[in-house]
């Protein structure tokens, strides 16, 4: 699928493999396509760290997530190091990840642009309404449309 | 804080509850590799690792042997 993505992209696609398996994932999903995007050179990346989404500050927001959505259900995961057992070598693309990048190659079609580019991958992260990225932007208090429009 | 076994199941929001799915999994899958590795570790052989997880040789090996080939 990635045969349409400029370099860069392609670059942002690969590096978040190394995320996912740093941060002891079994898949790769969307929030390590974030990531991977927040540590670009990319405008798209520069719109995210001025936002104050470095990608420290998300990786820390991952950890913030999965303590506060087990605590809903009344586990106490305060100190469960979400990057602990990262020895997985190979992982495969999760569904939210693959929702993300077809959504990206929605957004180039609907913008008539031919190739996949970096802000394409941003748009295509941002139109998800579940799941870990939106819960994430909603923590970090992100206005989505104030992002699209740094792009 | 939900304080019931009740609660526990049934946050209020959907999506709440639905998170909490996907991270109890994530949750499981480290406990379950650190626990499998662990067990190896100390000479348990995938037979005896499956038969405490509850599933068969077959899936316990597939789950793990690659990542686990050196231990």
């Amino acid at each position: 699928m990635f045969e349409r993505f400029v370099g860069e992209a392609r670059q942002v696609a690969l590096q978040s493999h190394s995320i996912a398996a740093g941060l002891g994932a079994s898949s790769v999903e969307a929030e390590h396509l974030l990531v991977s995007l927040a540590g670009t050179q990319h405008r798209a990346g520069a719109a995210l760290r001025e936002a104050g989404l470095e990608p420290q500050e998300l990786h820390a927001a991952i950890q913030r997530d999965f303590e506060r959505v087990l605590a809903e259900v009344g586990i106490d995961a305060r100190g469960v190091d979400v990057s602990s057992n990262c020895r997985r070598t190979k992982l495969g693309w999760g569904a939210s990840a693959k929702r993300s990048l077809e959504r990206a190659v929605e957004e180039a079609k609907r913008r008539g642009d031919r190739k996949i580019g970096c802000e394409h991958i941003l748009l295509g992260l941002l139109r998800a309404e579940h799941g870990t990225v939106p819960r994430l932007l909603a923590a970090e208090g992100i206005d989505r449309d104030e992002l699209t429009g740094r792009l | 804080m939900p304080s019931t076994a009740a609660d526990l199941t049934h946050p209020e929001d959907p999506e709440d509850g639905l998170a909490a799915v996907v991270a109890l999994r994530r949750l499981a899958d480290q406990i379950d590799d650190a626990q499998v590795e662990r067990a190896l570790r100390d000479g348990w052989t995938w037979a005896q690792v499956a038969e405490a997880l509850g599933v068969t040789r077959q899936a316990v090996h597939k789950k793990h042997a690659r990542r686990l080939r050196d231990v």
